[in-house]
């Protein structure tokens, strides 16, 4: 496992205090967005197609901090656009890390070697860095040669200065199983604490709709990629989570698990679907008809959805409400394999 | 089309819009957010090209919706970038995307 204990036991007590409250709907991570810009222009991407006038808009620190105290999630993630862009990331990191939150700080790593002493080593920061696959396949899904170097540079300045790094992959349809096993061991090599992946999907907003990968196809792929997972890979992700991909386990989506936060309020229901904002997170919670989402729902918009932000919460919920969720767990994270 | 659907329509578009009131006036901005169930007054909220704060209009002030604002997920979709690759590729040149400039 490429998660550190002390983060394991954070979430492990968080969960199990949640479960003991009796509370059915609780968020395990808070999708920080704290602006939309970017500095590539994924094809795939419908995270950053706004007119100029909103993509210059951002989170101040104090809306960062006022939503992560109103969520109370252990864990923020902060995806974007890309939050190095963002003049005050290093104020929003430190005012964080004093909250003592478990930062998955998101970034395709452009800016990452020169943004670098904005911030210092701590078991509460993490840089995950994109990476679409090995170096052409990388590039191509970015649409911009040399990000898969400039991305590997900064991984290992970051790593040499005693920074947590991890990496996210996403895979769109005609990812190659053996291609991507090949690109596992490179990250491995280049010393990254643990590694995240997840299935691509085609939401409504994004403009590219069709090289996304359907239920099917995915637990195909993943099945081929993690068939004798090798002893040095390390995932920062949940085992279960990862059986779910390789349909070992049937879980159902849960949209509050790690709600999102930017802009414009408190995002309805999910990461990637936009139905609609909330003011406050509690406003979020009950005014969300949860019902129509996931796949129990025949929601079409959720058919093929497999991805980390509604399936893992499920996955780390799952390990810790079930004996036999919580003996997978354990078996894989001590003796590897899914 | 009823004022309703433009304004889903609105919400679902990429580009700003001109939201037109009975009252004359005309509010440009992104439409981001409807609420068509609120009591007493369905609203959507919206961000001004040109103010920093967003705002709140009720429906029932609004007499129709222009779309303005070109389409900023016009051109991006997959297709079109593996055209651009092919058409770089033959030209022996080698393609790339990018955000459009801000300023």
């Amino acid at each position: 496992m490429g998660v550190p204990v002390s983060q394991m036991w954070t979430v492990a007590s968080y969960v199990l205090g949640q479960r003991l409250r009796g509370n059915k709907r609780y968020p395990l991570v808070l999708m920080l967005e704290p602006l939309f810009r970017c500095n590539l222009a994924c094809a795939g991407c419908g995270k950053i197609q706004y007119p100029a006038h909103i993509l210059k808009r951002q989170l101040t620190p104090e809306q960062c901090f006022q939503a992560v105290e109103e969520c109370g999630a252990p864990i923020v993630s902060i995806p974007g656009g890309e939050p190095l862009m963002h003049p005050q990331i290093d104020e929003i990191v430190r005012g964080l890390v004093e909250r003592r939150k478990y930062i998955y700080l998101c970034t395709n790593a452009l800016l990452l070697e020169e943004k670098l002493d904005l911030f210092e080593p701590s078991k509460y920061l993490t840089f995950s860095v994109h990476m679409d696959g090995p170096r052409k396949e990388h590039d191509f899904a970015v649409c911009r040669m040399g990000t898969y170097d400039v991305a590997v540079s900064a991984i290992k300045k970051a790593i040499g200065r005693g920074f947590r790094v991890t990496t996210n992959t996403t895979l769109f349809e005609g990812a190659e199983p053996e291609k991507i096993r090949g690109f596992f061991d490179e990250m491995m090599k280049l010393g990254v604490e643990g590694m995240m992946v997840s299935p691509g999907y085609s939401y409504p907003k994004a403009p590219d709709q069709d090289h996304f990968l359907h239920r099917n196809q995915t637990t195909q792929l993943f099945s081929m990629i993690f068939r004798n997972p090798k002893k040095h890979w390390r995932f920062n992700q949940s085992p279960l989570f990862i059986r779910f991909l390789m349909g070992k386990e049937e879980f159902e989506c849960t949209p509050w698990g790690n709600p999102t936060y930017n802009i414009f309020g408190w995002q309805k229901p999910c990461y990637l679907l936009q139905e609609g904002y909330a003011k406050t997170f509690q406003e979020l919670l009950e005014t969300t008809d949860w019902e129509n989402y996931g796949t129990p729902s025949r929601n079409s918009k959720c058919a093929h959805c497999m991805v980390h932000s509604g399936y893992e919460p499920t996955a780390v919920d799952r390990a810790f409400s079930s004996l036999s969720g919580f003996m997978k767990t354990a078996k894989a994270s001590v003796l590897g394999g899914f | 089309m009823s004022l309703l659907d433009d304004i889903d329509r609105a919400f679902d578009y990429r580009g700003d819009v001109t939201v037109v009131l009975y009252n004359g006036e005309r509010i440009e901005g992104y439409l981001y957010n409807r609420v068509h169930d609120a009591r007493p007054t369905p609203y959507i909220e919206m961000f001004p090209t040109d103010e920093p704060m967003p705002v709140t209009i009720p429906v029932d002030q609004i007499a129709r919706i222009e779309f303005t604002g070109k389409d900023m997920a016009a051109g991006r979709s997959w297709e079109a970038w593996l055209k651009k690759v092919q058409k770089a590729t033959a030209e022996g040149k080698v393609a790339e995307m990018y955000p459009e400039l801000l300023d």
